[in-house]
């Protein structure tokens, strides 16, 4: 499938299954810089209650500054906002948004607990929600150690926390994975899942194509700027395929034809075929082919990965 | 706003660096204006004399550190010098912001960037505050020692001339402080600011001033008359200056002390409108 088609056939507002309240709206939403450097392009996207939206994209894509964008941090150069059901970065969207952008910042001299406690103050959150926010974090046993002795990811989970603060409906994670080991980002990913229950709304930007597979309902690529492709991962992905291996090739051909249609048979050299068809016909083919005298040596399902389909839209190799 | 200014004090308070730095200013005020000069003042290295006026030696200035002075010692010792601890309080309490990245933490918070500011402007009045009242508690203290070392009897200023003191310096230590927070801003860190407000204080106007001087005339005056730390030595000066032997230690300032209070205030408003500007419209991409 190429980048044209997804586009036509994926990138719509509204996708089967999704829809409802729409929690972050943009529309042709720009940020162009004094260099003419265009970072964001004419960007409209919708996040919908209850959503895990991955955001994904290569280093430069624009994704940290959309972002940044929806939390009022950059003014956009046109286009318009709606976050939570106000303006980015007004008080009554940032009540209810909680954000953690690129690497978490706190004071180093204060401890975990203390700056939380200050958040808390900020946002006039009840102390309590301190202790919560930590314990949900797993960070309880560091809590009263200064900020600046914690290791990357308990950094990375106070930053998780201190979004969390507010009990908000719209979580924005920008690469909350970042530079976590292993075992930090399966426990910051099993977080996010747990996060994304219920009817919170997740808006995720993430580097890593797996970690997004698992985590988010919904996905949008962006590439210079501007969305090129929106869907679920399966979506995304486009049906699966059959390939089928099978000797002598004329026979093979003329019963995947007869099985799958002529225009769904592509011969791939070497007496090998890809058949879109539904996968759950496999045995039946498989048997067809059998009782023809078809000798098959290779029939299995070829199923694209999210990174076949980010290299080819965005047009970069071995990931973001 | 109040929620804000209850977490800028929250960090204030835990944080080492002002307290070190009100510490310091604490220890110069007592080290260099009391200890040393008494020390001085009444073991004068010899010929140290010359140059007096007639019949005057050292000690006859250790009345200078008596309590009937200590308002005017600490106001014209420390409304520039002291003026630089607040300005890099100033520095700190906004610079960080920027060094740290916790700009973008506060922001996304639950307030206005306005708001934001207005709130840490109110934090750092009221460290400015604990500046000025340590400062004048701490001279006040050190000028009853000497007066007792010296068997003089203890006797302070009026009540309402230490209270005037108190609002003079801290409208002084305000315009300081709140010029470190907007240099802070305007170059999105700690350390050009200090530098370049460091520069300001002790260089910058005290030698323009100095060579435009030499020109001679009163155009040079009238000019010197609207920059900050001429103001700042006129409504110190405004406290009236120390007789030596019933011989003024100085000349009558160039303008009085409403002038100064005005102009100083004017600056205060100035800077704050500007770091508001800077807060409000610039992207934070750090």
């Amino acid at each position: 499938m190429t980048t044209a088609v997804l586009d036509a056939t994926i990138r719509r507002p509204l996708l089967p299954g999704v829809g409802g309240e729409k929690v972050v709206e943009t529309r042709s939403l720009t940020k162009r810089y004094g260099t003419g450097i265009v970072a964001v392009d004419s960007l409209d996207l919708s996040v919908y209650r209850g959503e895990v939206y991955g955001f994904l994209g290569p280093n430069g894509a624009g994704k940290t500054t959309t972002l940044r964008m929806l939390l009022g941090l950059i003014r956009p150069t046109l286009g318009t906002a709606t976050v939570a059901g106000a303006a980015p970065g007004s008080p009554a969207s940032l009540a209810r948004v909680g954000a953690i952008v690129e690497t978490p910042a706190f004071y180093p001299y204060m401890t975990g607990y203390d700056n939380l406690r200050l958040l808390a103050i900020y946002c006039g959150v009840k102390p309590s929600r301190v202790d919560a926010t930590l314990a949900e974090v797993e960070l309880t046993p560091r809590a009263h150690h200064k900020f600046s002795t914690y290791s990357l990811g308990m950094k990375q989970r106070l930053g998780i926390a201190a979004a969390l603060l507010k009990e908000p409906e719209l979580l924005i994670l920008d690469e909350p994975t970042n530079g976590l080991d292993p075992q930090g980002m399966a426990d910051v990913r099993n977080l996010i899942i747990e996060l994304g229950k219920g009817d919170r709304t997740v808006l995720i930007s993430s580097h890593l194509l797996g970690e997004v597979e698992l985590m988010c309902t919904r996905v949008g690529v962006i590439r210079k700027g501007r969305i090129v492709a929106e869907g679920t991962v399966d979506q995304l992905r486009g049906a699966a395929t059959l390939a089928v291996r099978g000797t002598p090739e004329e026979t093979a051909r003329a019963i995947l034809v007869a099985e799958a249609g002529a225009d769904n048979v592509t011969a791939m050299g070497d007496a090998t075929f890809s058949v879109k068809v539904d996968l759950q016909r496999t045995a039946e083919i498989n048997k067809h082919l059998v009782q023809a005298g078809v000798s098959v040596t290779e029939l299995r399902a070829d199923e694209r990965s999210l990174e076949d389909i980010f290299m080819e839209l965005t047009g970069t190799e071995g990931g973001l | 706003m109040y929620s804000v200014f209850r977490g800028e004090l929250f960090k204030v308070v835990r944080r080492p660096g002002i307290w070190v730095l009100i510490s310091v200013l604490l220890a110069l005020a007592i080290l260099i204006g009391y200890a040393i000069t008494w020390l001085i003042y009444t073991f004068p290295p010899p010929g140290s004399s010359q140059g007096l006026p007639p019949g005057t030696t050292l000690a006859d200035f250790k009345v200078a550190l008596y309590p009937q002075n200590f308002v005017r010692q600490t106001l014209s010792q420390w409304g520039v010098l002291g003026g630089v601890f607040a300005l890099i309080v100033g520095v700190l309490m906004q610079g960080s912001e920027y060094g740290w990245g916790t700009i973008k933490t506060l922001y996304t918070q639950r307030s206005g960037r306005l708001t934001m500011l207005f709130g840490k402007i109110a934090a750092l009045a009221v460290v400015v505050a604990v500046m000025v009242v340590a400062l004048f508690a701490v001279d006040a203290a050190s000028s009853s020692v000497v007066a007792w070392v010296d068997g003089k009897t203890i006797t302070f200023p009026d009540l309402d001339v230490i209270v005037k003191a108190l609002v003079a310096a801290f409208l002084i230590f305000g315009f300081w402080a709140i010029f470190g927070l907007t240099l802070s801003t305007l170059f999105r860190q700690s350390a050009m600011a200090i530098g370049l407000g460091l520069a300001y204080a002790l260089v910058v106007e005290v030698l323009i001033f100095g060579l435009l001087g030499g020109l001679g005339g009163d155009i040079v005056k009238k000019i010197q008359q609207w920059f900050p730390i001429a103001n700042t030595n006129y409504l110190a000066q405004s406290f009236g200056s120390i007789r030596v032997r019933g011989i003024q230690g100085q000349t009558t300032p160039y303008a009085d002390a409403s002038h100064a209070v005005v102009m100083l205030f004017l600056y205060v408003l100035a800077f704050t409108a500007i770091t508001a500007y800077l807060s409000r419209t610039r992207d934070i991409t750090a």
